[in-house]
């Protein structure tokens, strides 16, 4: 049952995932992604893993695919249907670096070697960690799997919390970078037409923007 | 009293296995009847309470025509969205503008199997069904930006844009105002909030918790799209929003979809801040306590009836209060609404996560919890918060005329192209 489960969501997913470089109009290929990030949210559910499901439709579809909808209106035309063309030799070069580095990623994790005698990576269970790993409660993955939320948080804020404060400083710097990008300093301007606005939220500014551009190429 | 509930749970969580051991056919009844015939019938009489309530707001009377007070109303509707044509316009986006509407409806379904509607009632009890709901309920963006996008017409663009914009921007004071809740419960369960506020009494009795419950419900009301946060949908500035081209029953799924979503965050509300289907702060247990012996199918309906019934009433409560909203409050304009998400409520909703964790370490975390010490500190916090916040959000918009400005021109602007 969970085989043909597996198979059938696994086919599902590479259907979509070809639907995502294949179809020609933005927003379509952004369905497909979208499709893409359910189908793998399944994946975490077969998994047992309801809570990475959960945050996964969350974070990917809840949040990203959004925002890629919104960049895609924003930068291109604003209906998103202007049909992409690819060149034959781009998609050929495409293709061809895409199977090459199909093939590097398969052959490197078969044939994975440990460094200096230790045992290869993906064959041992431990991870380095600044936590010392003695001072860590002992759980099952029994309770992990009940209390997968928690055991998620405590691993985030203790084995992982390098990586995590990283990320968090990575994004912080993303978002002030993007609100210093889309501030427009100086006086109003007198032209009606010109839309700027000083020191505004970056949000409302993007809301602004898209409402005004809309108004702006139907008038 | 705390002590006196504890003998209840074992007793209560044999009567869910009694009902687990037959889950074919609660799964059945379950999707039958609940799900396409309760809580679509529930939508059908809120669309007939809104008119009569907002009806008698207005010093009307309301649909009074087609049965009894009206009553047949919403049925008449519906016959009449299901025999009207369903059009798709000729450059719209064939599939996309067809699989919209069912994607918004999904997403209001989805959120409803983990609602604690009584003990072992919620239809399936994740042990993160918060975050589930939060996930699934972020959807209905999704679905609302591509109805409005494959149209091909530019008043559901403009309301899909405003729609997407005020739902990405709600949803985190959204999301915010419910961290209190986790951190009290100490579990994403919703099975496991109800037990506990069965225990330690309604979330919403406590300083945090009374802020949180009022900016959750202000996030609530921009969720569904409702006055004064009816943006995406503004009939005096874009028509109808995303659903100006849909007709017929495709549009009675958003319909379906909107008052279901009313319906949903209501009982998100109720469940997680108003104790679920208990009594009020003196009798917090009942009727799980009283009621909790006996293992029968018979004790369990005893236990579970009024159990509905309550948490039914506190559902059309916080209902009528989105109604009385609606028929009192003006609509928002862009910027302001902005504003409002970005620059008072966020801000608000995360002091109140500190707040919240001083009244768990006080009253929560304690073995004998001390609630006034709980009261007395966070109380004045609460209060200090709000009034910072506030000063500084009045602040923040005098210090930028030009925002007016700005925001009279763009309606100004929508208008000509009208």
């Amino acid at each position: 049952m969970n085989q043909i489960l597996f198979g059938v969501i696994a086919t599902m997913g590479v259907l979509s995932a070809l639907g995502t470089v294949l179809a020609r109009n933005l927003v379509h290929a952004g369905l497909f992604l979208v499709a893409f990030f359910f189908l793998i949210a399944c994946q975490f559910v077969m998994l047992e893993a309801e809570f990475l499901a959960a945050v996964q439709v969350l974070v990917y579809i809840g949040a990203v695919a959004i925002i890629l909808m919104f960049g895609i209106m924003l930068t291109r035309n604003i209906q998103g249907d202007d049909t992409t063309t690819v060149s034959r030799a781009g998609f050929i070069a495409g293709g061809l670096a895409a199977v090459g580095l199909l093939t590097v990623l398969i052959f490197g994790i078969t044939h994975e070697e440990g460094r200096s005698g230790r045992p290869a990576w993906n064959s041992v269970t431990t991870r380095p960690a600044i936590y010392p790993a003695s001072a860590r409660k002992s759980e099952s993955q029994a309770a992990a799997i009940n209390n997968m939320g928690l055991a998620v948080g405590e691993d985030l804020l203790t084995r992982y919390i390098v990586a995590f404060e990283a990320a968090g400083i990575l994004l912080t710097a993303a978002l002030v970078g993007a609100i210093a990008l889309a501030i427009q300093e100086g006086p109003v301007s007198d032209d009606p037409s010109d839309r700027v606005k000083s020191k505004q939220n970056a949000e409302s500014l993007a809301a602004d923007e898209a409402e005004s551009l809309l108004t702006s190429s139907r008038a | 009293m705390n002590v006196a509930c504890d003998w209840a749970f074992p007793l209560v969580w044999a009567q869910q296995s009694e009902l687990d051991s037959i889950p074919w056919l609660k799964w059945i009844i379950v999707l039958a009847v609940v799900f396409f015939g309760i809580f679509p019938g529930i939508v059908a009489y809120t669309v007939w309470g809104e008119r009569k309530v907002a009806a008698r707001f207005q010093d009307r009377i309301g649909p009074n025509r087609v049965g009894p007070l009206g009553l047949l109303q919403p049925i008449a509707d519906a016959i009449k969205l299901i025999t009207k044509e369903d059009l798709v316009p000729r450059s719209a986006d064939r599939w996309v503008h067809l699989i919209a509407p069912v994607l918004i409806l999904v997403s209001a379904f989805l959120v409803l199997p983990v609602i604690p509607f009584g003990v072992g009632l919620a239809a399936v009890n994740p042990p993160s069904g918060l975050i589930y709901l939060i996930a699934v309920s972020s959807l209905s963006a999704l679905g609302i930006f591509l109805a409005g996008w494959s149209s091909r017409n530019k008043y559901s663009l403009l309301g899909a844009m405003r729609a997407v914009a005020q739902l990405v921007s709600y949803e985190v004071p959204q999301v915010l105002s419910i961290v209190p809740i986790i951190l009290w419960a100490g579990s994403l369960s919703m099975v496991t909030i109800f037990d506990k506020q069965v225990l330690y009494g309604w979330f919403l009795f406590s300083p945090p918790g009374m802020l949180a419950f009022v900016t959750l419900t202000i996030a609530n009301i921009a969720e569904v799209n409702r006055t004064p946060f009816d943006l995406p949908e503004a009939e005096s500035e874009i028509i109808a929003g995303y659903h100006t081209e849909y007709s017929g029953m495709r549009f009675g799924l958003f319909f379906l979809a909107e008052y279901l979503s009313v319906f949903a965050v209501s009982c998100l509300g109720t469940a997680i801040f108003l104790g679920g289907g208990t009594l009020p702060w003196p009798l917090t247990g009942e009727p799980v306590v009283t009621l909790g012996g006996g293992e029968t199918l018979f004790a369990m309906l005893l236990l579970n009836l009024p159990l509905i019934g309550i948490f039914m009433a506190k559902v059309s409560l916080y209902i009528f209060l989105m109604f009385w909203i609606r028929a009192t409050l003006p609509r928002l304009r862009v910027d302001q609404l902005m504003a409002f998400a970005w620059k008072f409520m966020v801000p608000l909703c995360i002091i109140n996560i500190f707040i919240s964790a001083v009244w768990y370490e006080c009253v929560i975390r304690p073995s004998k919890p001390n609630y006034l010490l709980g009261w007395g500190v966070t109380l004045p916090l609460v209060v200090v918060s709000i009034i910072g916040v506030l000063a500084l959000y009045r602040s923040s918009m005098k210090a930028e005329p030009v925002e007016l400005t700005t925001g009279s021109r763009r309606r100004s602007v929508v208008r000509s192209v009208s």
